[in-house]
């Protein structure tokens, strides 16, 4: 019995001593291995007398599990700190945080989709035309025949006799109605040119056309689609107001102000003053121009409308001048992405 | 159209403030550019009388003066020697300001105290034209009916204001003080005046004095015509001037004040012809001869053609129709008969002439917006009647009348139609007040309306254009917004080319590149600074009237204005740079265009200081949009790229674009210092190819199993010649039916392999769907490729 006290004590002292997980197993091995003390001290058994026998193999068996017991936690305690070790080790400064940026997309991009998707949402469907187009389509079909004084509205680039830069994405309306009969959404983004330059006009610039072509159109239509325009593209309290004007292929036609997104309609440099600032045009579609295609002008009417890209992305985006639009400094471009 | 204030009040009674009348023109479609009071920069200015003189004690130059301002008397020293005891003189008080920009303070001059200074014409901002004695030098001496204490501004006619209207191209009828009057009438609910046109007719005949015949009928719709006989040409009065000065005129003389106050006030253009000028007795209205000359009133010698239209008696032109009188029959001193000439030219043909020429007038520049028959007569009418008032003539009898009298339009529609168009109901009289107050008598029977328009409002001409006379004076803030609630249900959206580019943007902006949008035109230096080939102009379509020879050729390729761009980003030190395009360019078939040209969509991209292979990584991860397969780069001859680091894009055998590191010589010419990557892709041909595989999957997207059983990859090492393509090489085990991939992992160069040669290490992996490979089903493969490459490539195994 002595024996089994002085095995334990010496399992003890060497298990105190013990440094690495492979220090652990030798020990493991060395007292409870196939030929291990405890296994000896078993082995011994056949020694004892009889009636002692059950004793003293309870006694080992107990003396195993406290082994075991030591053994396992020993391990476990130095996995956990070879763990925590390893952990220490492999620390790195995180706090590094530069952001690669996202490329932009060009903000007459992100205007031209923001104003297309809520079209989009209202059943239009989006098509692009010719930016060379014929003198037919740009103005003869839109009512402006070769002697109307609204031709003097737009500075035309002539590239032949009767083929021209467009002047106004409503060139695709005729376009358009030739080809499809009512009802028709359509909204048309794109290019258009005019020859005048100066610090508020580009001879290039992007305007979107809207059209639609059904029974039952009417003025009250067009304010309400443009209101729900806006008030996507600018806050949920832009206020339309519509001013009387003219285009010769809508009767009537509108000039369409909203409330100043700046100054929220009290006045402010950007809106002169007035709270409203001028967007686009707009009226109910002229019969002329549904006849021209072979609509019939009884039976259907409808409203268009036609604005500036350029001009919406500069107020949403706070541009001051256009020309930082075409000059496509990386700086400016970058200010768009994500 | 600039509109005095004082003028168009001789029409309409206007009591509102400015701000209010400015409002109410906007509401119902007068757009106003500007508001200007004339009287803006002359304040605190009054009239006042001098009363006591005196020698400044300290400056013989000086004069002590003791003036009366209505309430008091003050001193006021001048150095003006122009003035008298009893005159009447506009005395700038402490504080005033000065149309000339001087601010006023009482103070001492040379010891004496002045609370002020007496007032030129300059410093009023006046003229002769604006009133008597305003082009003398020195203290302006007002008229003896001047009150004293009062604003001078009153006085002196500045206190007036000037409307700049915009009108809308439809209504020529706004271009005068009338027309503007009647559309303010309306808008103030009030009545507008019409003008005099009395006058009394002489015993002579004008058929007597002259005989008129319009050969053109065609350019000149009207012709009328009547004379002035004991014509005393002088100065005009006060009245005329001053309004002619506000409009920015100058005072002629009499007669020719006329002619532009009409102008002005009726919107009809006039001419006034020295009867002893016309030869014959006869005005001839016809076109040019080609090469006929004529010397307007400006002085120069123009050579017309027969586009032209012209005034003539039997031998010469005496004017050129509608934009100037001839210098062989102006009206001068001596002029004692006049024939007064008030007509309507077809508004393109003035146009034509007057750009061909050069020559602008206030009579083409109103020509050129329209002038209807209507005003013909009225504003010869008013011309006479001003003349005899003027008391400087006596009109003939009769009129000269050519041309037909514009008669008043009827127009009738279903009552239905206004609600059915603008959405709203408006009140049955309101309709009829509305249309009334627009001299558009109205009559609505049994649900249908019946209108007569004006003779002067040529605009209308349907239903629409009614409704829209009632709802822009009704108002359109009555409109309220709906939604197309009454329309049919649409189907909309993108169509699926603009959906695909839509995600080539993103997928662009995803790997870094930002979007730029540029001009389609541009020029010769720049098209020809962007390749290393000769630029032959001849193959653009070009602009007949651009802006400048840099802005005269539609684009044939997207790389110039990118490389442009590129430049100017590095010249503001920008790095970095990752740029994209969406655009197009403009192909003609045949030049000079006589049909519509082909505008085919393309993408440019570059960058700058990247690796040739992580650009091409980028443009493949484009093309891979469009085509995982039979995607081939070969090498490019673009005049943009570097011959040996550029490569066309073949896809299926179709030329699809190219990219690689811009030319040398390309680079310089921009003046880029930095490695600059380029592409540009043919859109439209990339969209073919997406197109007809999505049509040959059916657009079809299925679930493919994984391969049951395990792959075997080999790595093999090449030695061959520098100039055989990696591509060609990997293609031999590509095409091997149990090859899945192959891939070049290595390109190795030593002496040991000797110069001009490299070693390329290949990987590649076997697969087959049915069965687990053996060594020899791979060996047996391997070796074909092995055997083919050797063959053609003459590249052994390591």
């Amino acid at each position: 019995m002595a024996n089994i006290q002085e095995i334990k004590s010496a399992f003890e002292k060497e298990l105190s001593t013990c440094q690495t997980l492979a220090q652990l197993q030798d020990l493991k091995v060395k007292y409870m291995g196939k030929s291990g003390e405890l296994t000896s001290l078993l082995k011994g058994i056949k020694d004892l007398p009889a009636e002692e026998r059950p004793t003293f193999g309870a006694k080992v068996n107990e003396l195993r599990n406290i082994f075991e017991e030591k053994l396992n936690y020993k391990s476990a305690a130095m996995k956990a700190a070879e763990l925590q070790r390893r952990i220490n080790e492999e620390k790195v400064d995180i706090s590094l945080c530069e952001m690669q940026p996202w490329g932009a997309l060009h903000p007459v991009t992100l205007a031209k989709n923001e104003i297309c998707s809520l079209l989009i949402s209202m059943g239009f469907e989006v098509l692009e035309g010719p930016e060379i187009e014929t003198d037919y389509y740009n103005f003869q079909s839109l009512n402006i025949p070769y002697d109307h004084p609204a031709r003097d509205m737009q500075d035309t680039f002539y590239l032949a006799d009767g083929i021209l830069l467009r002047t106004q994405t409503s060139a695709m309306q005729s376009r358009h109605m030739e080809v499809k009969k009512p009802p028709i959404k359509m909204v048309c983004p794109g290019k258009v040119y005019r020859s005048d330059s100066d610090a508020s006009h580009s001879p290039v610039f992007h305007q979107i056309e809207g059209l639609v072509v059904d029974k039952n159109v009417t003025l009250c239509d067009l304010k309400g689609t443009l209101e729900y325009i806006a008030s996507h593209l600018f806050g949920k309290d832009t206020k339309v107001r519509f001013r009387p004007s003219f285009f010769p292929f809508t009767e009537p036609s509108v000039e369409v102000d909203l409330t100043c997104c700046n100054c929220g309609g009290k006045g402010c440099s950007l809106c002169k003053g007035t709270g409203w600032i001028e967007v686009l045009g707009a009226g109910m579609v002229n019969p002329k121009v549904l006849e021209n295609c072979g609509i019939d002008s009884s039976e259907y009417n409808g409203y268009a409308f036609g604005m500036g890209i350029d001009r919406i992305a500069m107020i949403k985006y706070g541009i001051p001048d256009i020309r930082l639009i075409f000059e496509n400094d990386q700086r400016f471009l970058k200010q768009f992405g994500k | 159209m600039k509109l005095p204030l004082s003028w168009l009040k001789d029409y309409v009674d206007i009591t509102e403030d400015i701000e209010t009348l400015c409002k109410k023109m906007v509401d119902i479609g007068l757009e106003i550019e500007e508001v200007v009071y004339l009287g803006e920069n002359v304040t605190n200015v009054k009239v006042c009388k001098i009363v006591e003189i005196n020698r400044h004690p300290n400056a013989d130059k000086l004069l002590c003066c003791k003036v009366d301002i209505g309430n008091e008397i003050i001193p006021i020293v001048t150095n003006d020697h122009n003035v008298k005891v009893g005159d009447k003189v506009p005395v700038a008080l402490h504080g005033a300001n000065l149309h000339n920009g001087l601010h006023i303070t009482k103070g001492k001059m040379r010891g004496e105290e002045s609370f002020g200074m007496f007032c030129g014409s300059e410093e009023l901002g006046i003229n002769a034209d604006m009133y008597p004695n305003a082009d003398t030098d020195g203290v302006l001496i007002l008229r003896s009916s001047a009150v004293v204490g009062e604003d001078v501004r009153k006085e002196v006619g500045i206190d007036d204001y000037i409307l700049d209207v915009s009108v809308t191209a439809n209504r020529q009828d706004c271009n005068s003080v009338l027309g503007l009057a009647r559309e303010v009438a309306v808008a103030l609910g009030k009545t507008c005046k019409e003008p005099d046109v009395s006058y009394t007719e002489t015993s002579v005949l004008t058929a007597d004095l002259v005989d008129v015949k319009v050969k053109a009928t065609d350019i000149c719709k009207g012709y009328y015509m009547q004379g002035l006989t004991d014509v005393k040409i002088g100065k005009s009065p006060l009245w005329i001037t001053s309004r002619l000065a506000k409009v920015g005129l100058r005072s002629i003389n009499n007669l020719v004040d006329i002619t532009n106050y009409v102008l002005f006030e009726i919107g009809q253009p006039m001419h006034a012809f020295d009867y002893n000028d016309i030869s014959d007795k006869c005005i001839i209205v016809r076109r040019a001869n080609d090469g006929e000359r004529i010397i307007p009133l400006d002085g120069k010698e123009y050579e017309l053609n027969c586009e032209d239209l012209v005034i003539a008696d039997k031998k010469r032109a005496v004017g050129l129709a509608g934009i100037m009188g001839g210098a062989n029959s102006g009206i001068k001193e001596s002029t004692s008969c006049v024939l007064f000439e008030s007509a309507s030219f077809a508004r393109l043909n003035v146009r034509r002439t007057s750009r061909r020429l050069g020559l602008k007038s206030d009579s083409s520049a109103r020509f050129e917006k329209g002038i209807e028959t209507y005003t013909n007569n009225l504003g010869l009418s008013r011309a006479l009647h001003l003349a005899e008032q003027l008391g400087c003539v006596k009109v003939t009898c009769g009129r000269i009348s050519i041309g037909k009298v514009a008669e008043a339009k009827k127009v009738a529609f279903k009552k239905d139609r206004i609600k059915s168009l603008l959405g709203i109901e408006i009140p049955e009289e309101k309709i009829v007040s509305i249309l009334e107050s627009l001299n558009i008598q109205t009559e609505i029977k049994k649900g249908k309306v019946a209108c007569v328009v004006p003779p002067y409002r040529d605009d209308i001409s349907r239903d629409c254009d009614i409704i829209e006379e009632i709802i822009r004076v009704y108002g359109y803030d009555n409109i309220t917004g709906t939604l197309l609630e009454k329309s049919q249900v649409t189907c909309g959206g993108k169509t699926s080319d603009e959906k695909r580019v839509d995600d080539i943007k993103n997928l662009l902006t995803g790997m870094r590149y930002n979007e730029c949008i540029f001009y389609s035109f541009g020029g010769k230096e720049l098209f020809a600074k962007a390749s290393v080939a000769p630029v032959d102009e001849n193959n653009y379509i070009r602009l007949i009237n651009p802006i400048g020879e840099d802005l005269s050729l539609m684009n044939r390729d997207l790389a110039p204005n990118m490389l442009q761009c590129v430049a100017l980003n590095l010249s503001r030190n920008n790095t970095d740079l990752r740029l994209f395009e969406v655009g197009r360019v403009y192909l003609a078939d045949k030049l000079p265009l006589s049909d519509l040209p082909y505008e085919q969509p393309r993408i440019s991209m570059c960058a700058v200081d990247v690796a040739f292979e992580d650009f091409r990584a980028d443009v493949l991860q484009v093309i891979r949009y469009f085509a995982k397969n039979n995607v081939k780069l070969v090498r490019s001859d673009s005049s943009v790229l570097h011959p040996g680091i550029s490569a066309d894009i073949m896809i299926d055998n179709v030329f699809c674009g190219y990219f690689g590191k811009v030319h040398p010589q390309v680079v310089d010419n921009f003046e880029i210092k930095c490695n600059c990557m380029y592409a540009e892709l043919y859109l439209d041909k990339l969209l073919e190819i997406k197109n007809r595989i999505v049509e040959m999957s059916n657009g079809d997207m299925r679930f493919r199993p994984f391969a049951k059983f395990p792959s075997v990859t080999r790595d093999f090492a090449f030695v061959c010649s520098e100039d055989i393509a990696a591509q060609d090489i990997l293609d031999e085990f590509l095409c091997l039916p149990l090859v899945e991939n192959a891939k070049l992992f290595d390109v190795y160069r030593s002496e040991q392999i000797g110069a001009g040669k490299k070693s390329l290490a290949i990987s590649v992996t076997f697969q087959d769907q049915n069965k687990t490979l053996q060594d020899s089903d791979v060996e047996k493969q391997s070796g074909k490729a092995l055997k083919n490459i050797n063959a053609k490539y003459g590249a052994t195994l390591r």
